[in-house]
């Protein structure tokens, strides 16, 4: 029977077609930004699995130091091990392409006997690994994927140019190797090359990157990995390709979770807008329910063809949401790529696919909060008399009685979670998001009352604004959930613009401090290299030498772990020059003795990043353990530095200190300080010429601090998304109750226009109403915006970055929010406005009014 | 005809109807209010008496001929030069009230006012006297959906008087009332009107309110049956 009733009922939604397309809408965007969050945190990850399988998808175990490379007498170690079937080493590199910008190509130096059958074409036809003779013989043989190659407009016998550290090489195209034969998502900038070749022309002699390891088929391999671990000591990590992915996503968890949480608001306001648009529905056809009810059919064939009704529009969303979610991944993966390679050192997104398991998530999502949002008006018209649902009068208003008692209820959640908190909560690392949850639950619990204590206590004084205003509050059924979803999007809009603006502010007082040099001198290939090249001593010895420079601070980096594991970026620095400053007399210290600092490091303590001390519960007067090729290595900590460089942490230290622990390190990149008076710029331009025919990145700290910045903004533009699709549900939110209200009230509205009204007026009545659902949500989303703010700054990037970031009020920021989501709520109030204007003074029925 | 506030000459009016031919409900009406005057229009339910209003107050437009609203063709006319003439010349009382339960007693009373954008002091002024008028002066801060059914109605009596009318429209005012408030409502209106030199067209299925006007004219198929001497 609720087969055959759904078929009757679904016609409402035929004939309200407004009503059903924002509903249909709200579903979809809601949904749209789960699967476009879910897409990029997958590809993410996905993109680093396609690397690994593409390279080294033969291999059972993989060993790894715990900087960027290994001594290579390990290899003999690991082919020695009784468990081991056959080993490879692996040399890896990112180049830059000369007269490219940003566009680098990813080196893997291998093994021409390594028994991995690299799909290698030459001349068309595939070629093993071992017959590519040229490979060994021809100096820079490399071999590109086809897509690389036809992206640089190269074919095999071609050469071209790249950039290592500062150095310019020639490479020949030898061949084509697809590597997406091996693994679709493999990027399309892996290269091919000898690793003897490589070793050479990377300057990385005695040095690979990793082995792979083929484990015999007799052995069980988490026993042939724990014994070659035992074999090889502390010095190395053995991990499973399932562990360095799992190591890869937990490189990301941080990053991944904000944008999951933050996605899950705007299913949140969606669900808002189901709750409104059923209920609407729902009210308007009371009678046919009542009929139904009257006619026999109980209350649950009732509740089930609501919940189906509901079910349907959810699918509906969720086919809509798909495409939308799949074309806002696409409109982002470049700027995450930029993060993921900037920031997290992983590799870029290339391609985007759609696992099978988020259509079931994304479906779930849609007719999930579909049948969320349906559930209280569906089980409140499923109860109620059939003589209550037949009689003349609308039914009466609910939330109007109940708005002190849900506010209450607000108030209290905020009470628990808070005590909560105090108590011990905030010892759990998802607290914070405990706390934004409930302050985004509560917050619409309290506005009913807010709402109509405000809107009931404004004077009419004319046919205006006031009197649209004052109507608000006599409709809090519809009302209340327009602007609790608003209140809930401007929450969101304005924490994360105020999480940003100080970030953003503590940043810049931070490089103010920290980048205090003239200009900065990198390799080309800096960005990407984890520390591994260095810049020639000829490069050195003239930039510290040029007449200009008065001081150079010379920078060693390694990318390098705790022995527990975390990374951690090891940076030490040498000051030349003529100056007696040591080079960390302006360190911004958050704890330690700045006075004795010099001292301290000069005896081999470290300084830490704020992230890592917070991370590992380390103080001043602790010590830091780091692995190292001997195994792990205290050292004392002297200080702890405010640092917004590294997400995982940073240690600075003295070059001995470095060295003693990990050997030689090459200088990465240099700071040069001028003599007073010196105009960098006209420096750099005479640098460029004197040192022509390397290949170096020389930025005025102007520049810097702009690509600082420009990196910083890129980060958080995948947040600018999200917002803008919770704004748009919001938005499509007052849209659809204003569309509600026009209907429900088409009595009084005809009785503005028989008392005179133009439609004129009554579309300005429609406006006022729009603004006056604007200027709620956007005062009751301030207010939670603020409070968001303090959770987002205060606890989640706290416990799961670490940084101290100080309040600021990015008052430019906020206000250009406040126009664009009053804009909004005009905007969204024209048609409904454009609508109730059109109400004939013919329309003065017997309901609604008194 | 200087004073003629109303003035219905040969009008038809038929609806279209979802099959079959239009359906006619006014045949060829001829009448005319002057201002002062009284008229009440008589006739059983579905004569018609209601649409006539509705061409009067200028919502609805005739299919055939022509009506006059203070010296002016409403079929000429545009829709906000139309409304604008409504709320100049036009006061309407609904059977039903009509009042916004989420405004007090005078802001009801106060709409007309607003709407036409005149001087909220003056507006007051004219609702506290209107109120006073019909003994609701202590209830003018009262929501008026605390009123009872006859104070409603002098409520929106009240309403359609704020902005000084040549005419009031009244649709069976006493219809929602029991026998002695309507009376008393009928009073009122009648009263208020004369006193304020008010034209009134009001429509009534009771002979005892007809007889309250100087005219009665009494609708039947359509048509303007002769007209009848109040008892």
């Amino acid at each position: 029977m609720s087969g055959r009733l759904l078929g009757a009922m679904l016609a409402h939604w035929r004939q309200s077609r407004t009503l059903t397309v924002l509903t249909v809408l709200g579903v979809a965007l809601g949904v749209g930004s789960v699967v476009c969050i879910q897409l990029i945190n997958q590809g993410a990850l996905a993109a680093f699995a396609g690397g690994m399988r593409a390279v080294s998808g033969e291999a059972d175990l993989v060993v790894l130091g715990h900087g960027p490379d290994l001594d290579e007498t390990i290899y003999r170690e690991v082919l020695a091990h009784p468990d081991v079937r056959a080993a490879w080493p692996l040399v890896r590199a990112w180049a830059k392409v000369a007269g490219r910008e940003d566009e680098f190509v990813d080196i893997v130096g291998v093994d021409v006997f390594a028994p991995v059958d690299y799909p290698v074409d030459v001349g068309g036809s595939d070629a093993a690994l071992g017959g590519l003779a040229d490979m060994l013989t021809d100096p820079g043989w490399i071999a590109l994927t086809p897509e690389f190659a036809g992206e640089l407009d190269l074919a095999v016998g071609d050469t071209f140019t790249v950039a290592v550290s500062d150095r310019l090489l020639t490479l020949s195209v030898g061949a084509l190797v697809d590597f997406r034969r091996r693994a679709p998502l493999a990027s399309r900038k892996l290269a091919l090359m000898d690793i003897a070749q490589a070793q050479h022309l990377l300057d990385r002699g005695g040095h690979v990157d990793q082995i792979d390891v083929r484990i015999r088929r007799d052995r069980d391999l988490a026993t042939a990995q724990r014994r070659l671990q035992d074999t090889l000591g502390p010095g190395v990590r053995v991990l499973s390709p399932e562990q360095r992915q799992e190591s890869a996503a937990g490189l990301l968890a941080a990053f991944r979770l904000n944008l999951t949480a933050l996605s899950l608001i705007s299913v949140m306001v969606g669900v808002f807008l189901i709750f409104s648009a059923v209920h609407a529905s729902l009210v308007r056809r009371r009678r046919q329910f009542g009929l139904l009810r009257s006619l026999g059919a109980e209350r649950g064939q009732v509740l089930r063809v609501i919940l189906l009704e509901a079910a349907l529009l959810g699918v509906a969303g969720t086919l809509v949401g798909l495409p939308i979610g799949y074309g806002a991944a696409m409109l982002n993966v470049d700027t995450v790529s930029s993060t993921l390679t900037s920031i997290y050192l992983l590799d870029e997104i290339e391609q985007l696919r759609f696992p099978p398991l988020l259509v079931v998530v994304a479906v779930a999502v849609g007719l999930g909060g579909a049948l969320l949002g349906a559930l209280l008006p569906a089980l409140d018209i499923s109860r109620r008399d059939p003589v209550a649902l037949l009689g003349a009068a609308g039914l009466p208003e609910r939330i109007g009685r109940m708005a002190p008692g849900l506010a209450l209820l607000g108030l209290g959640i905020l009470l628990a979670v808070g005590i909560w908190y105090s108590a011990g909560g905030h010892e759990l690392r998802t607290a914070g998001f405990v706390l934004a949850f409930f302050l985004m639950v509560s917050l619409p619990l309290m506005t009913p009352l807010v709402l109509r204590a405000v809107c009931s206590r404004i004077p009419p004084r004319g046919f205006g604004w006031r009197l649209g205003w004052r109507g608000l509050a006599t409709r809090l059924q519809s009302t209340s959930f327009a602007v609790a979803a608003l209140a809930v999007t401007v929450s969101m809009l304005v924490g994360i613009t105020l999480l940003i603006g100080s970030f953003r502010a503590t940043l810049d007082t931070w490089i103010a401090r920290s980048l205090t040099a003239d200009i900065y001198v990198t390799g080309a290939s800096w960005q990407r290299d984890l520390g591994r090249t260095a810049l020639s001593d000829t490069v050195r010895t003239r930039l510290a030498a040029h007449d200009a420079v008065e001081y150079v601070d010379l920078q060693r980096r390694r990318e390098g772990r705790t022995d527990s594991g975390r990374p951690v970026r090891l940076i030490a620095i040498a000051r030349e020059g003529r100056t007696d400053e040591h080079w960390s007399a302006r360190t911004p210290l958050l704890a330690g003795d700045l006075d004795r600092l010099a001292g301290r490091l000069d005896d081999g303590a470290v300084v830490i990043s704020e992230p890592l001390a917070r991370g590992l519960d380390l103080a001043v007067g602790d010590s830091l353990r780091l692995a190292t090729p001997d195994g792990p290595r205290a050292r004392p900590i002297a200080g702890i530095a405010y640092d917004y460089a590294s997400e995982h942490g940073v240690a600075y230290m003295a070059v001995p200190t470095l060295e003693s622990m990990i050997g030689p390190v090459g200088v990465a990149a240099m700071a040069l300080t001028l003599e007073p008076g010196r105009d960098p710029e006209r420096v750099i331009d005479a640098l460029r010429s004197e040192l022509a025919g390397h290949a170096l990145e020389l930025r005025s700290n102007r520049r810097l601090r702009a690509e600082v910045v420009d990196i910083f903004d890129q980060t958080f533009a995948i947040t600018r998304i999200l917002q803008f699709m919770a704004l748009v549900i919001a938005v499509c939110g007052v849209s659809l109750t204003l569309l509600i209200m026009a209907r429900e009230r088409a009595t009084e509205l005809a009785l503005y226009r028989a008392l005179g009204a133009t439609r004129r007026q009554v579309f300005g009545l429609g406006l006022g109403e729009g603004t006056g659902l604007g200027a709620l949500g956007l005062a009751l989303g301030l207010g939670g915006g603020a409070a968001l703010a303090a959770i987002l700054i205060l606890v989640i990037n706290r416990d799961w970055f670490g940084w101290t970031i100080r309040f600021a009020l990015p008052a430019g920021a906020l206000l250009a929010q406040a126009v664009w989501i009053m804009g909004g709520a005009v905007l969204a109030a024209v048609y409904p406005a454009l609508r109730a204007s059109r109400t004939p003074a013919s329309e003065l029925t017997r309901e609604d009014l008194l | 005809m200087a004073d003629c506030l109303l003035e219905f000459q040969d009008v038809h009016r038929e609806f279209a109807t979802p099959a079959g031919p239009s359906r006619p409900v006014l045949l060829g009406v001829d009448f005319a209010v002057e201002r002062g005057a009284s008229l009440a229009m008589v006739g059983r339910s579905g004569s018609g008496k209601s649409t006539l209003l509705h061409l009067a107050a200028g919502i609805d437009l005739p299919s055939r001929g022509e009506v006059r609203l203070a010296g002016r063709s409403l079929a000429s006319l545009d829709d906000p030069v139309r409304s604008r003439l409504r709320r100049d010349h036009v006061g309407l009382v609904f059977q039903f009230f009509h009042l916004l339960p989420h405004l007090t007693v005078r802001d009801n009373v106060s709409l007309p006012g607003w709407i036409a954008g005149d001087p909220h002091a003056e507006v007051r002024a004219r609702a506290e006297d209107l109120l006073a008028a019909v003994e609701l002066g202590d209830r003018g801060d009262d929501l008026a959906g605390r009123l009872s059914g006859g104070q409603m109605q002098r409520v929106a009596i009240c309403r359609a008087l704020q902005r000084r009318p040549g005419l009031v429209l009244a649709d069976e005012p006493t219809g929602n009332l029991d026998e002695t408030v309507g009376a008393r409502v009928m009073d009122l209106l009648v009263g208020l009107c004369a006193d304020e030199g008010v034209g009134l067209l009001y429509v009534t299925h009771s002979r005892e309110q007809a007889s309250r006007a100087d005219r009665v004219l009494r609708l039947r198929d359509g048509r303007l049956a002769a007209a009848e001497a109040p008892a």
